[in-house]
């Protein structure tokens, strides 16, 4: 689609005139990314759909807040969804979701290979494992997982996301990745080193 | 063939608390080639790092079933409804940027133009307060004649199609300033007093106009004057003092 391949200056500029075409087209750009941070971070899809409604509700109402010399749409809009993932984790700390429903009320969606039930199951588990394993991680270790682990974005990528330097996110990750391995650990009842998490 | 030294190189290049920061980053492809080469050295050599690396990567392919799982995720469809909505509100409610701009401008010019009557109205107001002040009245219609003078100027221009102006230099000076018109004032005291007509009742505040006209003697009786029968076919100039109400409160003859 031809609407697609425009810049995300032009398309904002056009939906700040109010042409929903263009609107739609960042938002569909943007909006999956944002959730999914925002789901990981705060375990609530219900806070993850807050959120993300209030990104773009953003982008709507000051559209003059993004600068595009001061970098991509994208970083700006995943900025605004993490401070507002960072106050809802402040105002509710160590909140942990036990939900198992993805946001339209499914429950996870698993992909469509030719497994047996019992595999299946297992795999269930092991998702719900480590994704309760990751909720339960101080939200600045979360989120190096969760940048860096799950949305798969190098240090240098994640540093630009968290506003930090290269050096805290990797030890941010360090101590993410020890606390993850000592809790999956004790999980499984497999404590071989479940001492590192504590270093 | 190994080379004999190679073990002990890497192990003294990272030992355990460096790979327990960096070598579970392993399996990253922001590894720098060497890091990496080391890190899986000191695995191998290691007992214990090994085990670590092993049991993270048991938690990696946890975590990769983890976003496999929720690679699809999105935000649901009523986000985006709502958005549309306010996108919809917000752009009835827009007024174009053209409207703004001239309103604003009207309103400016709007204002200037307030301003600027109100300061010529005062700076009015000053000057014949000034003028009052520097004047000795002599009498209530004489204080009374005093009034702005553009008011005197157009009245006796409009009013008196008889009137001469060249005949008495008093009669030009009221169209000049005000100081010149306090001067005719002067001028017409020495040349007689205004005599009220009967029934008028002029107040100081009151803004009046004179208007020289040129009438037969005999209209003075419909002023309510005393006309002498035998003169009342006579041509006069007279000077009429008029009022707010556009009716002559007093009366003077002119030479």
């Amino acid at each position: 689609m031809k609407i697609l391949d425009e810049k995300s200056d032009a398309l904002l500029k056009r939906a700040a005139r109010g042409d929903e075409l263009a609107f739609l087209a960042l938002y569909q750009k943007h909006q999956s990314p944002l959730y999914r941070y925002a789901l990981r971070m705060t375990g609530s899809p219900w806070a993850a759909e807050e959120i993300v409604q209030e990104v773009f509700l953003l982008l709507i109402r000051e559209p003059h807040k993004y600068q595009s010399e001061r970098g991509e749409l994208g970083a700006f809009l995943f900025g605004v969804a993490r401070n507002r993932v960072m106050k809802h984790l402040e105002k509710t700390p160590r909140e942990l979701s036990l939900d198992v429903m993805n946001s339209d009320g499914s429950t996870w969606r698993e992909p469509e290979d030719p497994l047996t039930p019992m595999i299946i199951v297992e795999k269930a588990e092991r998702i719900e494992r480590v994704r309760d394993a990751v909720l339960g991680l101080p939200a600045e270790f979360r989120e190096a997982v969760v940048l860096c682990e799950l949305e798969e974005m190098s240090y240098e990528e994640a540093a630009n996301a968290c506003g930090c330097p290269i050096g805290t996110i990797r030890s941010r990750l360090h101590r993410g990745r020890a606390l993850l391995l000592a809790k999956l650990e004790l999980l499984r009842d497999v404590p071989r080193r479940a001492a590192a998490g504590g270093k | 063939m190994r080379n004999p030294e190679k073990p002990n190189k890497v192990i003294g290049l990272m030992n355990c608390e460096e790979f327990e920061l960096r070598g579970l980053d392993l399996d990253r492809l922001d590894l720098d080639p060497i890091e990496a080469e080391s890190a899986a050295e000191h695995a191998r050599i290691c007992t214990n790092c090994g085990a670590l690396l092993e049991s993270w990567r048991e938690v990696k392919s946890d975590l990769r079933l983890l976003r496999e799982a929720t690679r699809k995720d999105s935000a649901p469809a009523r986000v985006e409804v709502r958005l549309k909505q306010e996108l919809r509100t917000r752009r009835e409610a827009r007024v174009p940027l053209g409207t703004v701009a001239i309103s604003a401008w009207a309103l400016a010019v709007a204002a200037v133009l307030i301003a600027t009557v109100s300061w010529i109205g005062w700076q009015r107001t000053r000057h014949q307060e000034t003028s009052t002040q520097k004047t000795t009245p002599a009498s209530a219609p004489t204080q009374n004649a005093e009034r702005p003078d553009a008011t005197v100027s157009q009245a006796s221009t409009a009013s008196t199609p008889q009137a001469d102006p060249t005949k008495r230099s008093d009669t030009a000076h009221f169209a000049g300033s005000s100081a010149v018109s306090k001067g005719a004032v002067a001028k017409d005291e020495d040349s007689g007093k205004f005599t009220l007509l009967p029934g008028s009742l002029l107040s100081e505040t009151e803004e009046t106009a004179i208007v020289r006209v040129r009438m037969q003697r005999g209209a003075l009786g419909t002023l309510g004057l005393p006309v002498n029968e035998e003169r009342a076919g006579e041509w006069i100039q007279v000077d009429l003092l008029v009022g707010n109400d556009g009716l002559p409160q007093a009366v003077r003859l002119a030479r």
